[in-house]
C-alpha cells in the first residue's frame, strides 16, 4: 500500500484536471442540450493563446492565465453558441454531434497548421519543491492544482445554490419554455453556460500543459478524456462527475505501476478513461441515459429518395474505367486510392446517411481489415479468399460496436464509438492480432494483379461490387427500415418491427465493406503501419462525408475525390495543412443540408417529374368530372 | 390591454391560426372556448411569444410586442400559465417562487403565495415535482399572484384536478379579477369559464366563429354547434 501512495497523489492531481474539464462539459450539456465534442479543442486553443502570451510576448504568468481563461475562452464559447448553434435550433441530435465534431477537427487542425505538430515544453506554473504528507512527497504544483480544482468545484456548487443566475441555469435545465415565460432570457443563460464550459476547458488545459507539454493533438485528446468522467455522472450530476474524474485518474495512475512490469498492459493506463466511457455506455441499464431534447426538436426526414444510384454508379464506373489510359505512375496510385476510398465513404454513409447513426470508429474497421488480410496471406491463403475472410472476421466486430447502437441513440452512440475507436487503437493495435510489436504489417498484391494498372482494375471491380451491394441494401426493405429508424425508432417498433436486427446488420455490412477497403489500401502500398489510420482519421472521414453528401453514392464519390484526389493534385503544403480545417468548417456548414455539396448537383429526375405531372393531370380530370357531375344535377 | 390582430401562425408548414382577432380589454375576463385542435393553446403560445406569429399584430398595453421574445413580454406584464403543471419540477417550491419573482423580494412572493394557498407554506423546501397534482397547479397559479402581471393567460387550469382543488384554483382567479388584472382563460369546464367571463370567444378550426357575452353565447345555441355539448 505504501508503494501505491505516490501514484495516488499523481492520480488525484490528474483527476483534479479531469474534474475541471468534465464539470464544464456537464454544465454546458445540461443547460444547452448540446454535448460539445470540441470541448477539449476549445481548451487546447485557449492554452496555445496562453503560451503565446507568456512565452512569446513575455506577459507575467497570472495575467496570461487570466486572459486565456477569462477572456479568450469565454469569447470562444460565445462564438460557438451564437455562430454555430444558434441556427441549429430544432435540429436532430446527430446534427449537433456533427457540428461539434467539425469544430473539433477544424480547431485541432488549425492549431497544428499554425503552431506546428511538434510538442513544446511549457515552463511550470507553480513554484517547484515539495512537502511531505504521511511520508509521501507532494509537489507544490500538485497541491496547487488540487486546491484550484476543489475551490472551483465548491464555487460552482455555491453558484448553483445561492445565486439567482445559478437558479436560472437550473431552471433552463428543467424547462426552457417555462423559464422564458417567467421572464428569464433562456437564450442568454444558455450562452452563459457555454462561457462557463469554455472557461473550465481552458483552465484544465492551462493546468495540464506544463505536465504533458503543448501539443494540439494531445491537449485535445486529454481534455476529451473527461468524457469518461462525465458519463459516470450520466452527463448530469456534478458530484458524480467529480467522483468519476478522480476515480478514473487514480485507477489509471495505479495501473501505471503494474503496467511498467507487463508489456501487454502498457496501453491500459492511458486508455482507462475510454474503457470507462465505453463500458458505462454499454453496460448501463436501458433508459439510464436519456438525451436532453430542446423544445420543438422534431426530427425531419432528410433521407434522400430511395432510388438506387445506378446512374451515379454507371457514370463513376465509366470515368474510372478509362482513367488508366490517361494516368500513370503516382497519379495512377492516387486514382486507385480514390476508388478504394469510395467504398470506405459508401460504407460510412450506410451508417451516417441512411440510418442516422454517427459512428466514430470507422478507421478501426479499415485497419483491422488490412492487418487481418496480412496475417491470412502470411498463412498461405489465396488472395481473394483471404480478402473476403479478413472482411468476414470484421462482421462480429461490427456487431460488437453496434451493441451501444441498439440501446443508445444519437449522441451516446457517437460517444461509445468514439471511445471504442481510441480504445482499439491504444490497446489492440500493438497486439499480435493487429500490428504486433513492429507496428507495421506487409501486404503483397494478388499475384495475377501485381501491376499498377492490373491492381487498379482489380480494386475497381471489388469496390463496384461492394458499392452495388450497399445500393441494393439502400432500396431493399432493410434500407427502408433503416431510414424509418433514423426518423423514429419508436414508430418502427410500433409497427411490429424490431429495430435491433436492422441496426446490427447495417453495422456488420459497413464493417465488412470498410474491412475490404482497408485490405485493398494495404495491398496498394504494400504495407500499413499503426499510424496510417488513427482515431482522428475516423473523425475527419465523417466530416468529409457530411460535407460532400452522406445520403447518396454521388456524395461518397465526391468525398473520395475531395479527400484523396484534390490534395494529390494540389500539392502546396499550405493547402495540405489547411485541408482538414476546411473539411471541419464544411461539415459545420453542411450539417443541416440533407446531402452536403452533392445535394447541389442533383440532376432533374425525369421519371419523378413525369409521375408528378401525371398525378396532377389525373387530379385535374377528376375535378372536372366532379364539376360536370354537380352541374348536371 | 392585450390585442391580437389578424394573427396567422402554425407549426412547420401547417397553418393553425388563420387570421385571428382577439381583444382582452383592461380589467376584464375573456373565456376562449373551442373543441380539441381548434387552436386555443396555439393562440396562447403565440400571444406569449413561445411561438412566432407568421403575420399580424400583437399589442400589450398599447405597445407592439409581436417581435419581442417571450421573456420580454413576461417582463412587460404578460403571464402565461401553460397547460400541464407549469412548474420547475426539480427545484424546491421556494426556488420556484424565487424564479417567479425574478429573484427580487422573494420573501414577499412567498408570503403572498402562502396567503392564497396555505398548503404551499408547509412545503417550501420540498422538491416541486414531488407535490401532489393539485399542489403543483397551485404553485403554477401562484406565479400570476406574485409576478404582478397586467394580463394573465391560463390554459386549462382545471384539467386533471379534483373538484375541491378546482375551487381553490378558481378562487385565486377571482382574486386576480378583483385586483383588476385582465384574464384570458382557456377552460374545458364551459360553465365555470362563463361564470367568470365578461366576454366569450369561440375558436373553430383556427378561426374565431363567435364573439359575445356569455348570455348571448348561451342563447345562440352556439355550444352544441362548435363544442358538441348542450351547455
Amino acid at each position: 500500500m505504501k508503494g501505491l501512495l505516490p501514484f495516488i497523489v499523481i492520480g488525484v492531481t490528474t483527476g483534479a484536471v479531469y474534474a475541471l474539464a468534465s464539470m464544464g462539459l456537464v454544465v454546458t450539456y445540461t443547460t444547452s442540450g448540446v454535448f460539445n465534442f470540441a470541448h477539449g479543442a476549445v481548451g487546447m486553443f485557449a492554452t496555445f493563446v496562453f503560451n503565446e502570451l507568456r512565452a512569446g510576448h513575455g506577459w507575467p504568468t497570472p495575467l496570461a492565465v487570466a486572459v486565456a481563461v477569462l477572456v479568450v475562452a469565454p469569447l470562444l464559447g460565445i462564438a460557438v453558441d451564437r455562430l454555430l448553434l444558434g441556427r441549429l435550433q430544432g435540429a436532430p441530435a446527430a446534427t449537433y454531434v456533427v457540428v461539434s465534431l467539425g469544430l473539433l477537427v477544424a480547431l485541432q487542425s488549425a492549431a497544428v497548421a499554425i503552431f506546428g505538430g511538434q510538442t513544446r515544453q511549457v515552463p511550470p506554473l507553480f513554484p517547484s519543491g515539495s512537502f511531505s504528507v504521511a511520508g509521501v512527497r507532494v509537489g507544490y504544483d500538485q497541491a496547487c492544482v488540487i486546491a484550484i480544482a476543489l475551490f472551483v468545484a465548491v464555487a460552482l456548487a455555491a453558484f448553483f445554490r445561492f445565486t439567482h443566475l445559478g437558479l436560472q441555469t437550473l431552471a433552463v435545465v428543467g424547462d426552457r419554455d417555462l423559464t422564458e415565460l417567467v421572464g428569464t432570457n433562456a437564450r442568454a443563460v444558455t450562452t452563459f453556460s457555454w462561457v462557463l464550459g469554455a472557461c473550465f476547458a481552458a483552465l484544465s488545459g492551462v493546468l495540464f500543459a506544463p505536465v504533458v507539454g503543448l501539443d494540439a493533438v494531445l491537449l485535445t485528446l486529454l481534455v476529451v478524456q473527461a468524457f469518461g468522467a462525465a458519463v459516470v455522472g450520466r452527463l448530469r450530476s456534478l458530484p458524480l462527475t467529480n467522483l468519476g474524474a478522480y476515480g478514473i485518474a487514480i485507477a489509471a495512475a495505479v495501473a501505471t505501476k503494474y503496467a511498467a512490469t507487463s508489456p501487454t498492459l502498457v496501453g491500459l493506463p492511458s486508455s482507462l478513461p475510454f474503457i470507462v466511457l465505453f463500458g458505462v455506455l454499454v453496460a448501463s441499464p436501458r433508459g439510464f441515459f436519456a438525451e436532453i431534447h430542446g423544445e420543438g426538436r422534431v426530427g425531419r426526414s432528410t433521407a434522400a429518395r430511395p432510388a438506387p444510384a445506378w446512374r451515379s454508379l454507371g457514370a463513376g464506373m465509366t470515368v474510372a474505367a478509362v482513367l488508366p489510359a490517361v494516368l500513370s505512375g503516382s497519379r495512377l496510385l492516387t486514382a486507385t486510392t480514390t476508388v478504394i476510398f469510395v467504398a470506405i465513404f459508401a460504407s460510412l454513409s450506410l451508417l451516417v446517411g441512411l440510418s442516422k447513426q454517427v459512428s466514430l470508429c470507422h478507421a478501426v474497421f479499415a485497419v483491422f481489415g488490412a492487418t487481418t488480410l496480412s496475417h491470412l496471406l502470411k498463412a498461405g491463403l489465396p488472395y481473394p479468399m483471404a480478402l473476403l475472410l479478413s472482411a468476414a472476421v470484421l462482421v462480429p466486430l461490427g456487431a460488437l460496436v453496434s451493441l451501444p447502437a441498439i440501446r443508445l441513440s444519437g449522441l451516446f452512440l457517437a460517444l461509445a464509438t468514439f471511445g471504442f475507436g481510441i480504445l482499439a487503437q491504444s490497446l489492440l493495435f500493438n497486439s499480435a492480432i493487429a500490428f504486433g510489436r513492429r507496428a507495421q504489417v506487409n501486404l503483397p498484391r494478388p499475384s495475377w494483379f501485381g501491376g499498377d494498372v492490373a491492381f487498379y482494375y482489380f480494386a475497381l471491380a471489388v469496390v463496384v461490387a461492394g458499392v452495388a451491394a450497399i445500393e441494393l441494401v439502400r432500396i431493399s426493405r432493410l434500407g427502408r427500415l433503416l431510414r424509418a429508424i433514423g426518423d423514429s425508432p419508436a414508430a418502427v417498433q410500433s409497427i411490429g418491427v424490431n429495430p435491433t436486427a436492422s441496426r446490427v446488420m447495417v453495422f456488420c455490412l459497413a464493417a465488412f465493406v470498410a474491412g475490404v477497403a482497408g485490405g485493398l489500401l494495404g495491398s496498394l502500398t504494400g504495407q500499413i503501419t499503426s499510424f496510417t489510420f488513427d482515431y482522428f482519421q475516423s473523425l475527419v472521414w465523417l466530416t468529409v462525408l457530411v460535407a460532400a453528401g452522406p445520403a447518396t453514392l454521388g456524395g461518397s464519390i465526391l468525398a473520395a475525390v475531395l479527400f484523396i484526389a484534390v490534395p494529390a493534385v494540389v500539392t502546396s503544403p499550405t493547402v495540405i495543412a489547411w485541408q482538414p480545417v476546411a473539411f471541419g468548417v464544411a461539415a459545420i456548414l453542411f450539417a443541416q443540408a440533407p446531402n452536403g455539396i452533392a445535394g447541389w448537383f442533383r440532376l432533374p429526375d425525369v421519371d419523378d417529374l413525369a409521375a408528378r405531372s401525371a398525378w396532377r393531370l389525373d387530379r385535374r380530370r377528376a375535378t372536372e368530372r366532379a364539376a360536370a357531375a354537380i352541374g348536371a344535377r | 390591454m392585450l390585442r391580437l390582430e389578424g394573427v396567422r401562425a402554425g407549426y412547420g408548414r401547417t397553418e393553425v391560426l388563420h387570421g385571428v382577432d382577439v381583444v382582452v380589454p383592461p380589467g376584464s375576463a375573456v373565456a376562449l372556448l373551442g373543441a380539441n385542435g381548434a387552436g386555443k393553446s396555439t393562440l396562447l403560445r403565440v400571444a406569449s411569444g413561445l411561438l412566432p406569429a407568421w403575420e399580424g399584430g400583437i399589442t400589450l398595453c398599447g405597445d407592439p410586442v409581436e417581435d419581442a421574445p417571450a421573456h420580454h413580454r413576461a417582463r412587460r406584464g404578460l403571464c402565461l400559465i401553460p397547460e400541464g403543471r407549469a412548474i420547475f419540477r426539480q427545484l424546491t417550491v421556494r426556488q420556484n417562487l424565487a424564479m417567479h419573482a425574478g429573484g427580487k423580494a422573494v420573501d414577499r412572493a412567498v408570503e403572498r403565495s402562502v396567503a392564497a394557498f396555505p398548503v404551499l407554506g408547509q412545503r417550501l423546501h420540498q422538491i416541486a415535482g414531488t407535490l401532489s397534482g393539485g399542489q403543483q397547479q397551485m404553485l403554477a397559479v401562484a406565479r400570476a399572484l406574485i409576478a404582478d402581471p397586467q394580463v394573465v393567460l391560463a390554459d386549462e387550469l382545471s384539467v386533471g384536478l379534483a373538484p375541491v382543488v378546482v375551487d381553490d384554483i378558481f378562487e385565486a382567479v377571482e382574486v386576480l379579477r378583483r385586483e383588476g388584472r385582465s384574464l384570458l382563460l382557456v377552460e374545458q369546464y364551459v360553465n365555470r369559464a362563463l361564470a367568470v367571463a365578461d366576454y366569450v370567444y369561440i375558436l373553430h378550426k383556427g378561426s374565431v366563429v363567435f364573439v359575445g357575452e356569455p348570455a348571448q353565447a348561451r342563447s345562440a345555441d352556439i355550444f352544441s354547434q362548435y363544442l358538441g355539448t348542450g351547455s
